[in-house]
């Protein structure tokens, strides 16, 4: 507000210098009056205003909506929950039999939730990165766009499908190889207990799972390694490094926190997953590690709803909906972490630093020419929006 | 000639009148009494030879437009759409839609809260649902009536086995994981002349809350109640044993596995090998799933037990009372719950209608040669015929 | 680790200069140990009893093995890591491709002889043959492709203007450190974490308190669908704006073009082929979508075209109850759910490729 104007011979509606941050005052409305950080330097015209109200009302809307839908989950839990579960006929009978409380009810479903997520993410993180960096390191560029397209055609494949894949095809072709663990190393407690005879087991059931969520995991962590700033890379290449310490050295601390994101969305899709687990596994309410066994895998809290969610009566649903909450807040607390783990290791502020850097060799510089253009392509650090602040 | 026929007539000549001075300007009302004793008058002249074509009269049908919503236990979901197709062949303007993804427990939940005109469930109303139907009705309530009546098979997988008999009691071991390969002496002693290999036994079980489930328990815990310790239940009891989604997931695991055992109901088992259950606990007579082996064990075990509601028809089943000759001893029955007095007059005598069709001999020959299930006896539909009359 | 200094200083520390006297595998060593590899154990499979999985998974380990001894033994260590991890990389992405071959087969070898004309332009018919008492069910897809694509149609509808208008309000309005822009990024994240199943109980719910208990539409379920669309097309629209250049929004500033017209005229063009793109995996993600469905439209056989009144079928719906309730003809039931089944994946791809043209169309010429 302190600057003069710009220039005198400028036209009224001279509409401020966008997102860098000058501010050009021009008919002295004080800043950010209007609720936006950005738009209120300049005069505001109706469509601008209206846009911005717009935009600000969809923001709001979806406020709106996850306050209706966590509303909805407390009010429709709150009696299952504060129910006496040792003497409400209701509970004590069908899926919600035998219970202390919403507690000990809900927890071996958290267990199984998280057990089989870790797993599927443990056997499809690896895979997907590979994926990931081989679209965007090794495949030849005309391929590199056909295979992407293909790994995306992985993620429109509908759940039920999966489902019914897993069934048929995933359950008999994993069939020998459990029993060969069980065999084998059923020591581990992994894999141990009384092989499956019929292959719905915890492990199918990740697999499946791992498939699901491995293009979730590669079209992000795919997008940032071809955003690693090519100087980066030709440094590092320049150096005499190989392919693979290039990759090392340039490309992973750049998308570290990314592909961390990234997973966590994946673990994200694999904690609702409901009908491919519900179709696939063979579930008991207990807190159980063996992943090969036909009666002892741990249930998950999505398929359980929707096994038991038909036949329950209202105060058995009210249960259900309890445990829908819980996975809520689970997700919500694995957003959270998420949130922590990406601005705690993120070299996001160093790699902007780096970026600036760049920007500022002579231009006459080739391969400052080349980070530029890899710059005007992706200028703004994708880490940003998880809450690295702009300076 | 047709004693139900001779009994409708004479209550309809007494309602009659009476339905003239209370509710003189609802003749719709009458009509669809009309209506339902026409069905019931049709079904008495069918119930043994080949079914006749229903002579109800077309224009009664036709007359009626509208559409009921319902649904609920997947169990008569077949039955179901054989009655839809059948009853909307003659009335043509009415829409009946019956969800079946939603379970018994779905049903009745949308029925309580007003979403259904009627709701299919496995299990009667129980006592707080009876109760809170109450305020959704009104003062009369709802009320349960038997229209589906079919069997809990034993399917098995195991190769070179094509009969195989079992008893409760071994039933109840094998499902309890108490005998766990199949040539133990139990079952060895059930079947000679059977050769039974050493495979180890995998019970098959349904995963999701089932009415089919509840059944099979409650046979369980009826005819061996110190055998089988685990609850009645619609959520299978034991852990650690093979279970799948849907009786389907039953239906093709148990297809797919080597030495598998498991239960679903008779009508979606296709061609997997039955096992014969021995009748009553002792003897030596073992019958294997028959429709009309179904209607005489309902005959012989449920006796109607009703709610507060007036014209109720809740059934006990008394599995270890069914014990005459070809009676299959694990029926299953399915009811349709309504409310004996509607919000809307229309829905009223539109739900009159259709469920008064089912409840007919020929209703019941419709669903039996459809889906599979067993003809309910005669006395239980001439019940549910009067019930239906209370209906408003 | 990022920053070119601290390359700099940690790569030197090999023996890079020995790296240049060191000796080279031929260029093509790479290929020809794979075929001897396959080969090799073609043969030996050949012997002890074929099988595809294990001839794979056997020649896929000895190539590792042996280019990364080859390359040890000729070259250095550190390019036999290389040449190793170059092989895993393939070997994953070939991995991947047999789930994505494997599911598209199986579907495609299902349901292909149930999709047929009929089977697309019917609804399911039962016809009663009032002398036998039999009836006759020929089953038909029309209800459903009809059902998913209104039902879908209202989801994309409610979802794209609220998920792009909020994506534009996080990237171009609002500043990271507003507490508003921070609550919604993050309640957009939570939002991806709503179970389906609640999506459904919650839309049917907020019907049935709005209009009474027969609340069953088309309609409520598309709701259900947004409540799951929005945070998807919110998240990757937001990802896509920001690849927009800083400088293109500055030039257009500078020319005096007001915050409107900057964002309508040069920042979602210059996005457009990254937002079609987001918002098509986002309709594709719903699209499949089974519990909410049965949840707020309920299921019906019957054909319904009307989004505000009455039940509504979808093909995921389709597939779910023909494998999960089959009729009285069980056969028939499951073919019927592979057959839709198929059909949901040939409309997703069909919406993949039209997302593509259309993003091609769009695509400002030159930055692409």
């Amino acid at each position: 507000m302190s600057e003069p104007p710009a220039s005198p011979s400028e036209p009224q509606g001279y509409n401020g210098a966008g997102q860098t941050t000058r501010t050009i005052a021009t008919n002295g409305r004080p800043g950010a009056s209007n609720g936006s950080a950005r738009s209120g330097r300049a005069k505001s015209r109706p469509a601008d205003r209206i846009f911005l109200g717009l935009s600000t009302g969809a923001a709001a809307s979806i406020m709106v909506i996850l306050a209706g839908v966590a509303l909805f989950l407390i009010v429709q839990s709150i009696p299952a929950i504060s129910a006496d579960w040792h003497t409400s006929a209701s509970l004590n009978s069908g899926p919600t039999a035998n219970q202390a409380s919403f507690w000990t009810y809900v927890a071996p479903l958290v267990w199984g939730t998280v057990f089989v997520s870790a797993l599927a993410l443990i056997m499809g993180t690896p895979v997907a990165i590979g994926i990931a960096l081989f679209i965007s390191h090794y495949a030849p560029r005309r391929v590199a766009g056909v295979l992407g397209y293909l790994v995306d055609l992985l993620a429109a494949v509908p759940s039920i499908v999966f489902g019914l894949w897993g069934i048929l095809v995933i359950r008999p072709f994993l069939l020998p190889l459990e029993t060969w663990l069980n065999h084998n190393l059923g020591w581990f407690p992994l894999f141990s207990g009384q092989a499956s005879a019929t292959g719905s087991t915890l492990f199918a059931g990740a697999v499946v799972l791992a498939v699901m969520i491995l293009p979730i995991i590669t079209s992000i962590s795919r997008e940032i390694f071809l955003q690693t700033p090519r100087l980066h890379e030709e440094a590092a290449l320049a150096l005499g490094a190989t392919k693979w310490e290039m990759i090392k050295l340039s490309v992973f601390p750049y998308a570290r926190s990314g592909v961390v994101s990234a997973t966590l969305l994946g673990l994200g899709r694999a904690l609702g997953e409901t009908m491919a687990i519900a179709l696939i596994v063979s579930p008991s309410l207990i807190f159980s590690l063996k992943i090969l066994t036909d009666g002892e895998n741990s249930q998950t809290v999505a398929a359980n709803i929707a096994l038991n969610f038909p036949i329950s009566d209202t105060l058995q649903r009210q249960a259900l909906i309890g445990t829908g909450l819980i996975l809520f807040v689970i997700s919500l607390a694995v957003n959270l972490v998420a949130r922590v783990i990406v601005t705690r290791t993120s070299p996001g502020a160093k790699g902007r630093k780096a970026k600036r850097d760049i920007a500022q060799l002579p231009p006459s510089d080739p391969s400052t020419v080349l980070a530029l253009d890899d710059a005007s392509r992706s200028p703004v650090d994708f880490l940003e929006r998880d809450g690295v602040s702009k300076s | 000639m047709c004693p139900f026929a001779n009994l409708f007539l004479g209550v309809r000549a007494h309602v009659k009148p009476e339905r003239y001075t209370v509710k003189l300007k609802n003749v719709a009302a009458v009509g669809t009494l009309a209506l339902v004793t026409a069905i019931a008058l049709s079904s008495c002249s069918s119930p043994s030879s080949t079914p006749a074509p229903s002579k109800t009269p077309a224009v009664d049908l036709s007359s009626l437009t509208g559409t009921l919503t319902s649904g609920g236990s997947s169990a008569q979901a077949n039955a179901q759409a054989a009655w839809t197709s059948a009853f909307t062949a003659q009335a043509t303007g009415v829409t009946i839609n019956y969800d079946k993804s939603q379970g018994s427990g779905g049903g009745v939940t949308n029925w309580l809260s007003g979403s259904y005109d009627f709701a299919g469930t496995d299990s009667s109303l129980k006592p707080d649902q009876v109760t809170s139907a109450e305020t959704t009705c009104g003062a009369g309530g709802g009320i349960d009536l038997p229209v589906y009546l079919s069997g809990v098979a034993i399917i098995f997988n195991l190769p070179g086995v094509t009969k195989l008999n079992l008893d409760s009691a071994t039933i109840a071991k094998i499902f309890s994981k108490k005998i766990t390969t199949w040539n133990d002496p139990a079952i060895v002693a059930l079947n000679s002349g059977v050769t039974l290999p050493a495979e180890k036994i995998t019970p098959v079980v349904r995963s999701d809350g089932s009415g089919t489930t509840a059944n099979f328990t409650t046979y369980l815990s009826d005819t061996q109640p110190s055998l089988w310790t685990y609850p009645v239940s619609t959520a299978w009891p034991v852990t650690g044993e093979s279970a799948q989604q849907g009786g389907s997931g039953v239906v093709s695991t148990v297809a797919a596995g080597k030495g598998t055992i498991g239960y679903a109901d008779q009508s979606s088992v296709g061609t997997a090998a039955k096992a014969a259950i021995q009748l009553g606990t002792t003897g030596t007579t073992f019958v294997e799933y028959s429709a009309t082996g179904a209607t005489k064990a309902f005959v012989d075990a449920a006796t109607t037990t009703p709610t507060s509601a007036k014209g109720d028809l809740s059934q006990t089943i008394a599995y270890a009372k069914i014990t005459s000759s070809g009676a299959y001893p694990i029926p299953l029955l399915s009811y349709d719950v309504i409310c004996s007095t509607f919000k809307d007059a229309a829905q009223a005598k539109l739900a009159k209608a259709y469920i008064g069709f089912i409840e007919t001999a020929t209703g019941q020959a419709v669903a039996a040669k459809n889906a599979g299930s067993a003809p309910l006896p005669a006395a239980i539909l001439a019940d549910a015929q009067t019930s239906l009359k209370l209906v408003k | 680790m990022t920053a070119p200094s601290s390359t700099r200083s940690s790569v030197p520390r090999g023996p890079i200069v020995n790296s240049l006297k060191s000796g080279q595998l031929p260029r093509f060593i790479e290929g020809i140990t794979l075929g001897v590899v396959l080969l090799v154990s073609a043969g030996v499979f050949a012997l002890i009893g074929f099988s595809i999985v294990g001839w794979l998974v056997v020649s896929a380990i000895v190539y590792l093995l042996a280019i990364g001894i080859m390359s040890s033994l000729v070259e250095n260590r550190r390019k036999a890591t290389d040449r190793v991890i170059r092989g895993l990389v393939t070997v994953a992405f070939l991995l991947a491709l047999i789930p994505l071959v494997s599911t598209l087969l199986t579907v495609i070898i299902r349901g292909i002889g149930v999709v047929n004309w009929q089977f697309i332009t019917t609804t399911t018919s039962h016809v009663f043959n009032p002398t036998t008492l039999t009836v006759t069910t020929t089953t038909g897809a029309l209800q459903a492709i009809v059902g998913t694509l209104i039902i879908t149609g209202i989801a994309a509808l409610i979802s794209i203007p609220i998920g792009i208008l909020t994506a534009i309000y996080l990237v171009e309005y609002a500043l990271p450190t507003q507490w508003m822009a921070r609550t919604v990024t993050f309640l957009v994240d939570v939002m991806t974490g709503i179970p389906s199943i609640v999506a459904g109980l919650f839309a049917f719910s907020l019907f049935s308190l709005l209009f009474g208990p027969k609340a069953f539409s088309g309609f409520s379920a598309a709701v259900a669908l947004s409540v799951l669309m929005i945070p998807i097309v919110v998240r990757s629209s937001e990802e896509m704006l920001k690849l927009v250049s800083m400088e293109l929004r500055e030039a257009s500033y500078a020319l005096g073009v007001s915050k409107f017209l900057t964002i309508t005229k040069v920042v979602l063009p210059t996005a457009i082929a990254g937002l079609i793109t987001g918002v098509m995996l986002a309709i594709a993600r719903v699209v499949g979508e089974t519990a909410p469905i049965f949840m707020a439209a309920s299921f019906t056989d019957n054909f319904n075209a009307n989004p505000f009144n009455g039940p509504m079928q979808t093909l995921p719906v389709m597939a779910y109850t023909g494998y999960k309730f089959p009729g009285n003809d069980i056969q028939a039931s499951i073919d019927s759910a592979w057959g839709a089944a198929l059909l949901l994946i040939i409309l997703v791809v069909i919406l993949n490729l039209i997302a593509r043209i259309v993003a091609r169309v769009f695509a400002p010429k030159g930055l692409r």
